[in-house]
């Protein structure tokens, strides 16, 4: 129940940093921080993927409707989703993977927390310029947006969790 | 009928996901050619209340600078006042207002959102249906020509601004007369490009570049300089980039331009038969 009422918060507190905060800096050469693939990742791991695909696609959803993108975001959330079981398992070693805690930087250690979180935002942020811009013909804009992106928000995301996810005393 | 369910049951995570990514594709590459419903952009009333509460704490930050703007402008205007001209040659018989008929109208309007960097950007500003404005008209700022309306509700109204892939706006550059199409294909939010010059005549670097006037825009009202001009390759076209007036990283205030004279022109113009004709 508890962890129901966490969660929820954390959806509306995500959307909302997201929506007016994070979408209206523009900083030069096309950076945009994307930060609530976090909400995602840290969703817990018992959880279904059928659902956790379809808050993914309604949280999408409800940033695309404050940020004129009709549904790019749901789009990208989606597949973030969608991959995550897959990348999760094949990082994780057994006896992680059956302790079912909530995954975030901590519980996991840093070099799965980067090689999983890392893979899966640089799909998600591909995906989502590809379709902004919709162009082969400036595919190297969409690399450059993808990667100087991918930098700022994974790092972003890390700082979010330092600041705000209890460190557990006993690791 | 039992395979079927199997099949379905089997591969239910990548069918549902298949399904949402067609909604969201969908939505997304409909929407931008043509909004259906204003649920998923700003200018709905939950968004655009929330933008409007932003903007009220964030536009002191650019106060002054509005001001200023504001200021100047006015000043322009009150040069053009009537009560600030003698009157030549009294023998004249003046007569009221028949010899001009006003075919433009300005309705000012406040900034409540803005992107610049996106691949198509768009503003919401606070006025809309209500205040009698349509889709497609045309928006015009201090500076220069901001873009054209894209969708209207109640309050609030979407503008697709000129740094969009499709903006289209016919303009021409004052000093020799030609005239071609505004397109965004530059990554930087102070630059336009000008499509279908031929390049048969020389271009001035700081020319400068007005609208062409027709449906959303009178003449004569400024898009920004000539910044540069190279020969495109293989076509005897110019590739001109323009240096825009409007300031899309600042913007506060917009006027949204509406022409009274729209329909007879677009009825004088549906005469016209049909072939394939570019605008």
């Amino acid at each position: 129940m508890n962890s129901i009422l966490t969660h929820s918060i954390r959806f509306v507190l995500f959307v909302l940093v997201q929506a007016f905060i994070l979408n209206q800096l523009e900083f030069a050469w096309g950076i945009l921080i994307m930060a609530y693939p976090l909400f995602i990742f840290l969703l817990p791991r018992e959880m279904n993927v059928i659902f956790s695909m379809i808050v993914a696609f309604a949280m999408g959803f409800a940033i695309d409707a404050l940020s004129n993108t009709f549904g790019l975001h749901a789009s990208s959330l989606v597949l973030f989703a969608y991959l995550k079981p897959a990348v999760l398992k094949r990082f994780a070693s057994d006896e992680d993977y059956e302790n079912k805690k909530e995954a975030n930087l901590y519980t996991m250690g840093t070099t799965w927390f980067i090689y999983t979180f890392g893979i899966l935002l640089f799909v998600h942020h591909l995906w989502f310029f590809l379709f902004e811009i919709a162009n082969f013909g400036e595919i190297v804009y969409v690399l450059q947006k993808t990667t100087l992106s991918l930098i700022v928000s994974f790092l972003f995301s890390v700082g979010l969790q330092i600041i705000f996810v209890p460190k557990p005393k006993d690791r | 009928m039992k395979n079927l369910i199997a099949f379905l049951r089997r591969f239910r995570i990548f069918l549902l996901f298949v399904a949402l990514q067609f909604v969201a594709l969908t939505t997304y590459f409909s929407y931008l050619s043509f909004p259906r419903s204003q649920y998923l952009t700003t200018s709905n009333n939950v968004a655009g209340t929330m933008m409007t509460a932003r903007n009220s704490f964030t536009k002191f930050l650019h106060q002054d600078e509005t001001n200023r703007v504001l200021l100047n402008e006015n000043k322009k205007l009150r040069d053009k006042l009537p009560e600030n001209y003698i009157r030549k040659g009294s023998t004249e018989i003046v007569v009221n207002d028949s010899v001009y008929e006003q075919q433009y109208t300005y309705t000012p309007a406040t900034v409540i959102q803005s992107t610049f960097d996106k691949r198509n950007n768009y503003l919401t500003i606070n006025i809309g249906r209500a205040q009698g404005i349509k889709k497609g008209m045309g928006v015009f700022s201090d500076g220069g020509i901001v873009g054209q309306i894209f969708h209207v509700s109640e309050h609030f109204s979407l503008v697709k601004s000129v740094l969009s892939s499709d903006a289209n706006v016919v303009v021409m550059i004052v000093e020799d007369g030609s005239f071609g199409f505004l397109k965004w294909e530059t990554q930087n939010a102070r630059l336009v490009n000008l499509t279908g010059i031929s390049n048969d005549k020389p271009i001035t670097k700081w020319g400068h570049v007005i609208t062409r006037g027709g449906q959303m825009f009178p003449r004569g009202l400024e898009v920004g300089r000539v910044f540069t001009a190279k020969p495109i390759e293989g076509r005897a076209q110019w590739n001109i980039e323009i240096l825009l007036g409007a300031n899309f990283k600042k913007i506060q205030k917009v006027y949204v331009i509406k022409n009274l004279l729209k329909k007879e022109q677009e009825n004088l113009e549906s005469m016209i038969p049909k072939d394939p004709i570019v605008e």
